[in-house]
């Protein structure tokens, strides 16, 4: 390619991302928000908590669209985020917290969890007005971001940003070693409520534009990425975001060339980033 | 001696489940108790009412004004994934003083004086992965040691370590507790050990619980009623040994339970 020509691909490249700005910068929101927790859900063994924890918000998502086919509901069907967070945090209540002589054991809980909200969201949207359905629930709308959109999403980052930032003290402490934590006074329950409803927040507001594959994939694939580079814990919060940020535009980027679905085209980046550092790093080694 | 802690009447579980009934004891200001017993005999219950995270399901457990934990749980409990240091986990030890404090330069000192006294400070930069056993459980104590408490509580921090490893935990225990005046609670599943470091006993063995001294409790009689087998107590030179005779349990189709009735103090 000649030069003319490849100023020109790259002008009409930029053009078509400013197009999906909101979308970009939507995108990037929920990136930094997912990945800080998932460094979190990572090291707390709750990888499954995490796509539970999805798959409710989806199925809420799921409600709101099968509502919004129905006359007399069609007022709750405009609001897929608040229903997502309805049975997210519900979730949380019921996922989060282990009780030693529960009747049924969490792992199988979270698999109960899963199953039936998958199952669910798949019903409420095989039954859903809106034809595209079934691909929202999966791939979200990253797309249709508008401002207002940017809106709750930073409503949602701000308090997951404030736990992690201010308070991250007492957050590590309490996921690292919580019986000790609890003997020198701090109050285990409250910050773990803290932490799984911030979690609980940012899912159910990313999933109606990420869908479930990549709200997923932003709380996990970062975050072991980090987690294989990190020294230290600000480190590998920091290596996560940096790592979800650079799929973002990278999967960004190769949609908008190729003409692929966003969210699949950033998750794939974001494996191939991961694979790329377990390479290096089991090199390195 | 003061009472730190007084247990009166105490029955101890979860939920519906009761593990240990009507305990009464005391552990007075400068003892050194061993709390001894096979695992999921209950003695991590008896712990977790002392340190208030589980109360009681009836009876009391009191606790003297001013008593401040340093407790030394299980290593093999410590998430290892974590990307922390030596003094990144040792700092953590220093008990919140409000919710904004993010650590002061008095807590860094602290941390360095409890590095320095379980001799880690060479190693405060080094990576959890990359510790021993025994490293990792002076850390352990250290993060302990760092809110400057006055019952030091340690949950089998020679469990899995070999000879050498377990005599320098037990000695350096020895040296905090003389230089620090701490009040230390053991606990351990092994008699012989915890029998030459401590000076008064607590076997729970199936429910059933038994204080005293060493003396009383390092008794054929006393053990072989509470574990249910044949044994040999020799004190030998200020040392006490017990030696389980080869072949000599007594398995009974009984829940072990309701064999020993109410609890008992020597």
């Amino acid at each position: 390619m000649r030069i003319p020509e490849r100023e020109a691909a790259s002008r009409r490249l930029l053009e078509r991302l400013l197009l999906f700005r909101d979308a970009l910068m939507g995108s990037l929101i929920i990136a930094v928000t997912c990945s800080i927790l998932g460094v979190y859900v990572v090291l707390r063994r709750i990888v499954f908590v995490g796509a539970a924890l999805a798959q409710l918000s989806s199925a809420g998502v799921a409600l709101a669209l099968f509502l919004s086919g129905a006359t007399l509901t069609q007022g709750l069907g405009r609001h897929p985020t608040e229903l997502a967070l309805a049975l997210t945090l519900g979730g949380v209540l019921f996922l989060a917290f282990e009780s030693p002589r529960s009747l049924v054991p969490r792992d199988a809980a979270i698999g109960i969890a899963y199953t039936v909200a998958g199952a669910a969201g798949i019903l409420l949207v095989s039954k859903a007005a809106v034809g595209e359905a079934h691909d929202i629930l999966i791939h979200g709308s990253i797309l249709g971001i508008t401002p207002g959109d940017i809106r709750v999403l930073l409503g949602a980052a701000l308090p997951v940003l404030v736990l992690q930032l201010v308070f991250s003290r007492q957050v590590l402490f309490v996921s690292f070693d919580p019986e000790t934590a609890r003997t020198l006074g701090y109050r285990v329950r409250l910050w773990d409520l803290a932490f799984f409803g911030t979690l609980g927040l940012a899912i159910a507001a990313s999933m109606q534009y990420a869908g479930v594959l990549l709200v997923f994939d932003y709380l996990v694939v970062p975050a072991v990425t980090a987690l294989l580079l990190a020294r230290t814990m600000s480190g590998a919060i920091a290596l996560s975001v940096l790592a979800a940020v650079v799929a973002t535009i990278a999967g960004f980027l190769l949609s908008v060339t190729y003409d692929l679905p966003t969210a699949p085209a950033i998750a794939s980046c974001s494996g191939a980033l991961a694979i790329i550092v377990w390479v290096i790093r089991s090199r390195w080694r | 001696m003061t009472a730190l802690f007084t247990f009166e009447g105490a029955t101890l579980g979860y939920g519906k489940h009761v593990v240990l009934r009507d305990l009464s004891f005391e552990i007075r200001e400068g003892d050194y108790l061993g709390l001894v017993g096979p695992n999921g005999s209950g003695k991590t219950t008896v712990l977790r009412a002392m340190l208030g995270i589980n109360p009681p399901l009836s009876g009391t457990v009191r606790r003297a004004a001013g008593v401040r934990f340093g407790y030394v749980p299980q290593r093999d409990q410590l998430n290892q994934s974590y990307p922390l240091s030596v003094a990144d986990v040792v700092r953590m030890g220093r008990a919140p003083r409000g919710l904004w404090n993010r650590g002061s330069r008095e807590d860094r000192a602290a941390a360095d004086r409890a590095l320095d006294q379980v001799g880690l400070t060479a190693l405060a930069g080094r990576r959890l992965t990359n510790l021993s056993g025994g490293e990792k459980q002076r850390m352990l104590l250290a993060r302990a040691l760092v809110s400057d408490p006055t019952v030091l509580v340690l949950d089998e921090p020679t469990n899995g370590m070999d000879l050498g490893a377990t005599t320098q935990i037990l000695t350096l225990v020895k040296d905090l507790r003389e230089q620090r005046r701490l009040t230390v609670v053991f606990v351990s599943h092994a008699l012989n050990e915890v029998a030459n470091a401590v000076e008064r006993i607590a076997l729970v063995v199936d429910g059933r619980f038994r204080l005293g001294t060493i003396r009383e409790i390092l008794t054929a009689e006393t053990l072989g009623g509470m574990y249910g087998i044949t044994v040999d107590v020799e004190h030998i030179g200020g040392r006490h040994v017990v030696m389980p005779h080869p072949g000599g349990s007594r398995f009974d189709n009984a829940d072990p339970r309701t064999r020993g009735g109410k609890s008992a103090i020597a």
